[in-house]
């Protein structure tokens, strides 16, 4: 559903940090994509959700190109962005937050609501607090409460256990997939840590000097996790 | 003149100050941009009552025309100039320069340097507790106030409001969540040229309308946003209540050359003290 | 190499040239183009080099005129009425203003460019408004009969060719002082300034200092140019402080090109001189196209119509090969 060819991309023009990558993911599958800090993980990121431009290579979402797209036109195909250090608006309640999962969707209105409080019941508790109160890790539920609201086909997380407890990571993780399964939802998850990996991802492609320089089923790395290592560069 | 008539006067201009910033604001806020030709906006509406007064149209018709005939300005100022150049912050405010200077000097070309008056529509004063007030400026504080009240009901009440103040606190975040900024961008700065539109209609009677008059206008109005705070609506209101103010009761007491300089000083103050102005206050 | 540095030096080759080329009205009319180059290339350091845009410039350029005025006319209590003296006091004038207007605004926590835009307006404005209302330095009039520098051999500023060649000189010294300053391991601190103000202060540098030095260097060569204004055109006005003119030197450092001092320095008088001709012949729409090609240069050419002609080769220093 998500296909990558030889994309180029980076943040300055003639310095491209992305050197052709290519990666598919089918639909409703999850995949992790590994690297050291500085291959440019979060560039991916950003360029399939439209904030930077490729400079060279084609990113197809089913089907349709989306290379040149603006990030927003990508939202409004299905395309959700729970971007690194979460990015939820601090000022605004949490019911505003997830308002704005589904204000850039004229189709959609809050009727996902109860489903989305079900998921994540901390968000229900405390729906009219201000979002910039909550701990690290209710604000990463609630970033992927927004954008799971907004019913997407594909989640796009980076670095969703950054500076958050172990036992709360294992929890986001193991609640994702179980979204993923019971919704058909296709996840990236750009990580380090494998512990959220291994829940949540079948796939893991590694990332690194701005190619994909291998991939490998989790159960094998489960299995095996010197290749871990090994694939990262460490 | 009493204390009473005095504090009508502040208030008076405060609230069309407060009109003027508003625009100033929000465009900020969005699009990190001072728009210096905010002034020439508030100009046009001035010159667009004179226009229409001059063709028989009635005031009252007159002043939301101001803010139709401004807001297309506006978007027309945003499709032919800014829309290149959204990305480049600094280039931004210089081409917005660029356009107060041209605006002003085809207001010039067409009008003539000359200052020129425009009737107000109320004439006799009315009783306000034993003083005697101008009723047209009555009248103005009341549009004033509406509209301000319109649009922070706007920006706080709906969803477009929502959307506006989420770009304003995250303008990547927001278009990752598909709102569309460019659309955004755009009706806001239209809409903000038109309020300031308004505000030089609604003002042309009470002050003598010549080419210069929008820079007058609105430089009290730079330094209340920078007194408020420039990316945040309610600042806009203890900027344009602190700076209308002063300016207000120092004209009085002194002259208005001390006034301007007193609250140029009290600017640089508080922006020394407070970078983000009288609303970063809350925050710490 | 060389070639990169002939069109700046054919340009001084070619200004020592014009006494024998023009008439005396052309030449002490050429002298005050120089001087409104003088102040556009002190815009261009600091907005070039410093990222600093200053829409009140002439406050500085004003400061030294008024400066230089006071002291050569005498009007200052127990200083002698010098010119030369003057000429000094506007250079200091020029720069006390822009350490001022940069120690209230730099020290400040993080202070964002549109700021600094904005009180710069502010500030030309009010000194406009000051001077006009202030009686004792000659309110609307101004200061007539402001004396010219005198020089050795009976000479003084107000022969053509002497005027001339002493303005040349002068421009000549600051564009070779901002040049050096530029090219100073200073200039390249200020030029990171200007691109991640963070990144310089995490190196230790105390990024304040830097920028009120920079903004009183360029105030100070401002001044020297308002002194010499005052100087050859013997008055001064509030017209000379105030946000017309700072307009004016903001669009010539603009359409010159902000990166480059020769650009600047050219695009002054380029645009100036074409204003002689043009604002005779089409009037009040000289203003509106300046204004119109202000936005366009703005829009399309960021680095300004000349930035690229008069570029000169990176510093030795700085070189990667």
């Amino acid at each position: 559903m998500l296909e990558i060819k030889g994309l180029r991309s980076g943040y300055a023009r003639g310095a491209d940090i992305l050197k052709g990558i290519d990666l598919n993911v089918t639909a409703g599958e999850r995949v992790a994509i590994m690297g050291r800090n500085g291959m440019g993980k979060t560039l991916l990121a950003k360029t399939i959700m439209g904030l930077v431009k490729p400079s060279a290579g084609d990113i197809r979402l089913e089907g349709a190109p989306i290379g040149a797209m603006p990030a927003h036109k990508i939202s409004n195909l299905g395309v959700a962005y729970v971007p690194q250090g979460r990015e939820i608006f601090g000022d605004f309640t949490i019911l505003e937050n997830l308002r704005m999962g589904v204000i850039g969707k004229p189709k959609l209105g809050l009727e996902g609501l109860e489903k989305i409080y079900d998921w994540f019941p901390i968000l229900r508790e405390r729906q009219s607090q201000r979002a910039g109160t909550m701990s690290g890790g209710q604000m990463q539920q609630l970033a992927i409460a927004r954008a799971l609201i907004g019913r997407p086909k594909l989640l796009l997380l980076d670095e969703p256990s950054e500076g958050i407890q172990p036992n709360i990571v294992h929890e986001i993780a193991e609640k994702l997939s179980a979204i993923s399964a019971t919704e058909g939802l296709t996840v990236i998850v750009i990580e380090q840590n494998f512990e959220m990996v291994e829940i949540l991802a079948e796939r893991v492609a590694f990332l690194e000097n701005g190619l994909i320089t291998g991939e490998s089923p989790t159960s094998r790395l489960v299995a095996e996790p010197e290749l871990i290592t090994q694939n990262m560069g460490l | 003149m009493t204390l009473f008539g005095l504090a009508l006067d502040a208030m008076n201009y405060t609230s069309v100050l407060l009109l003027v910033c508003i625009g100033l604001v929000v465009i900020f806020g969005l699009m990190q941009v001072i728009n210096l030709a905010h002034g020439e906006f508030f100009l046009l509406g001035a010159y667009t009552v004179l226009v229409a007064q001059g063709v028989g149209i009635p005031f009252w018709l007159a002043v939301p025309m101001a803010f139709v005939a401004v807001a297309i300005v506006g978007l027309l100022c945003d499709a032919v100039i800014l829309r290149f150049i959204y990305d480049r912050p600094v280039d931004t405010i210089l081409a917005t320069w660029g356009l107060s200077l041209a605006i002003r000097q085809a207001i010039v070309i067409v009008f003539g340097a000359q200052s020129q008056q425009v009737a107000a529509p109320l004439t006799t004063p009315v009783e306000l507790f034993g003083v005697s007030y101008s009723s047209y400026r009555l009248v103005v504080m009341l549009i004033a106030v509406l509209v301000a009240l319109a649009v922070f009901l706007v920006l706080y009440r709906t969803s477009i409001g929502l959307a506006a103040r989420a770009a304003m606190a995250n303008r990547q975040m927001a278009q990752c969540l598909g709102i569309n900024m460019r659309r955004l961008d755009r009706s806001t700065f239209s809409v903000g040229a038109g309020l300031a539109g308004l505000s030089g209609a609604v003002m042309a009677p009470l002050m003598s309308v010549d080419p210069q008059m929008g820079m007058g206008f609105v430089l009290p109005a730079f330094l209340s946003i920078l007194v408020g705070g420039v990316g945040s609506p309610v600042g806009a209101i203890w900027g344009s209540v602190v700076i209308g103010g002063s300016t207000t009761l120092v004209s009085a007491w002194w002259t208005p050359v001390i006034a301007q300089i007193v609250v140029f000083l009290l600017a640089i103050v508080t922006i020394r003290f407070l970078p983000s102005g009288l609303s970063g206050l809350r925050k710490r | 190499m060389m070639a990169r540095l002939l069109p700046t030096l054919a340009v001084w080759a070619v200004l020592a040239m014009l006494p024998l080329l023009l008439g005396e009205w052309e030449l002490a009319m050429f002298g005050q183009l120089l001087i409104y180059g003088i102040v556009a290339i002190s815009l261009a350091f600091i907005w070039g080099q410093g990222g600093l845009v200053s829409f009140g410039q002439a406050l500085f350029f004003g400061a030294g005129a008024y400066a230089m005025s006071l002291t050569a006319k005498g009007m200052l209590p127990g200083i002698p009425a010098s010119p030369w003296l003057g000429l000094l006091f506007a250079i200091a004038a020029g720069a006390i203003f822009g350490a001022l207007v940069g120690g209230a605004l730099f020290f400040g926590k993080g202070l964002r460019t549109a700021y600094f835009g904005i009180i710069t307006i502010a500030a030309a404005v009010i000194a406009e408004r000051v001077t006009t209302n202030w009686r004792f330095i000659g309110g609307f009039n101004g200061l007539l009969d402001v004396p010219p520098l005198p020089l050795p051999g009976g000479l003084d500023s107000a022969d053509p060719l002497a005027g001339y060649l002493l303005v040349l000189g002068f421009a000549l010294l600051a564009f070779l002082f901002l040049l050096a300053v530029e090219r100073s391991p200073y200039g390249t601190v200020l030029r990171g300034i200007r691109c991640d103000e963070r990144r310089i202060m995490s190196l230790g540098f105390f990024v304040p200092i830097w920028k009120v030095v920079a903004l009183a260097l360029s105030g100070g060569v401002a001044g020297l140019a308002g002194g010499l204004f005052a100087t050859q055109f013997n008055f001064v006005s509030p017209a000379v402080i105030g946000l017309a003119l700072s307009t004016e030197i903001l669009i010539w450092a603009a359409v010159g090109g902000k990166g480059v001092l020769m650009a600047a320095f050219i695009g002054a008088i380029v645009v100036k001189y074409m204003e002689g001709y043009l604002s005779e012949t089409i009037g009040n729409y000289w203003l509106l196209v300046t204004g119109i090609a202000f936005i366009v240069v703005v829009v399309l050419f960021p680095q300004g119509l000349l930035g690229r002609l008069f570029k000169l080769p990176t510093p030795y220093r700085l070189r990667g090969d």
